[in-house]
């Protein structure tokens, strides 16, 4: 409701023309506040557009607007007429700009310091430009020798910069209630019932072979492992000529 | 023409030293001295002949070709599992 009024005040304010942008300009220049806070109004209507193509990124639209303007004052403040390009033009980039930092700053759990943000960016680029030139995705190594940062780095930055989703959301889109992810998703120590079943089938049936070895196979094969349940077990378990010429052989050293 | 350069088992070998297991050399020295007279070979195709009875009932199960009983009889995977049976299981002697 509060967004649909503001949205009908900002529509109420008359685009200016080139001539009035120029104008407008230089009044800036010579410290005319009016005149900033004119061409700021005047322009509001491009800052929510750029604001609303981030819509989807997990930040509320009420911020985005918010960023977006503070990128709008920023173009205002910068702008040089004599360039020749129409204002819009230039502010686009600093809307934009700030609506971006925004979004990566504030979109998920974990926020990621820009640096880490700037790698990210980095590597993707390189990632895109590879793909095309080569036809095929490069592989880690060479996506962290690009950007100059160890392989372990680039994986532990892009572990945290992806993004979180809570496990009490609802797994259907409108989140009028059904499960949410956490009744579905398996903890790291869950395992598939149906692997569980067959491991019991397989034991089940190896425990059935494994009586009809003959003594000789059954005590070669406990003999192999080692499978003595008492350790100092020297009668069914003997330490062995070669053993004893190994244990010699370590003791003297 | 170059020799053969051996056979290289396909997933490695059963880990027997951290066990305590014993080599073949020391398995045939022990079943000897027990009256049981064999070569470190004899032992190995001992072995072998028990893994390979525990792997048939497997390839009955899931429908695999009698090929496979050799491949599985050889896993080291598959040896260090039958290993674990039995000392949990305690079968036989």
């Amino acid at each position: 409701m509060i967004l649909d009024t503001y949205f009908d005040k900002v529509g109420e304010r008359p685009l200016l023309s080139r001539e009035e942008e120029v104008e407008l300009a230089k009044a800036i220049e010579n410290g005319d506040e009016r005149a900033r806070n004119r061409m700021i109004e005047a322009n509001l209507r491009l800052a929510i557009s750029i604001a609303k193509k981030f819509r989807d990124k997990g930040c509320s639209f009420e911020d985005l607007i918010q960023e977006s303007n503070l990128g709008l004052i920023r173009a205002v403040d910068r702008f040089d007429w004599r360039k020749g390009f129409k204002f819009s033009t230039y502010a686009v980039w600093w809307i934009r700009q700030a609506v971006q930092a925004h979004v990566a700053g504030q979109s998920g759990a974990i926020k990621m310091p820009s640096s880490a943000r700037a790698i990210m960016y980095k590597a993707q680029k390189f990632k895109e430009e590879y793909t095309s030139e080569f036809k095929c995705a490069p592989s880690a190594e060479e996506v962290a020798a690009s950007v100059g940062i160890p392989l372990n780095t680039l994986r532990a930055i892009y572990k945290s910069g992806s993004h979180a989703v809570s496990l009490d959301r609802s797994i259907s889109r409108d989140s009028s209630g059904g499960r949410t992810f956490a009744e579905v998703v398996g903890g790291v120590t869950d395992t598939d019932p149906g692997d569980e079943l067959d491991k019991v089938s397989i034991r089940a049936m190896l425990v059935i072979a494994l009586k009809k070895l003959t003594p000789r196979e059954e005590n070669i094969i406990r003999l192999r492992f080692g499978l003595q349940e008492n350790k100092a077990d020297h009668v069914n378990f003997p330490i062995t000529k070669s053993m004893k010429k190994k244990i010699e052989a370590r003791s003297s050293k | 023409m170059s020799m053969p350069k051996g056979f290289k088992a396909e997933n490695g070998y059963a880990t027997v030293s951290e066990r305590g297991g014993y080599g073949y050399r020391e398995i045939a020295e022990i079943m000897s001295e027990n009256g049981f007279p064999m070569k470190h070979s004899a032992a190995r195709n001992y072995f072998l002949q028990g893994m390979r009875k525990l792997a048939s009932p497997l390839v009955e199960v899931y429908g695999l070709s009698l090929a496979e009983v050799e491949r599985i009889a050889l896993d080291p995977r598959f040896q260090e599992s039958v290993a674990d049976i039995i000392d949990e299981e305690g079968v036989g002697i």
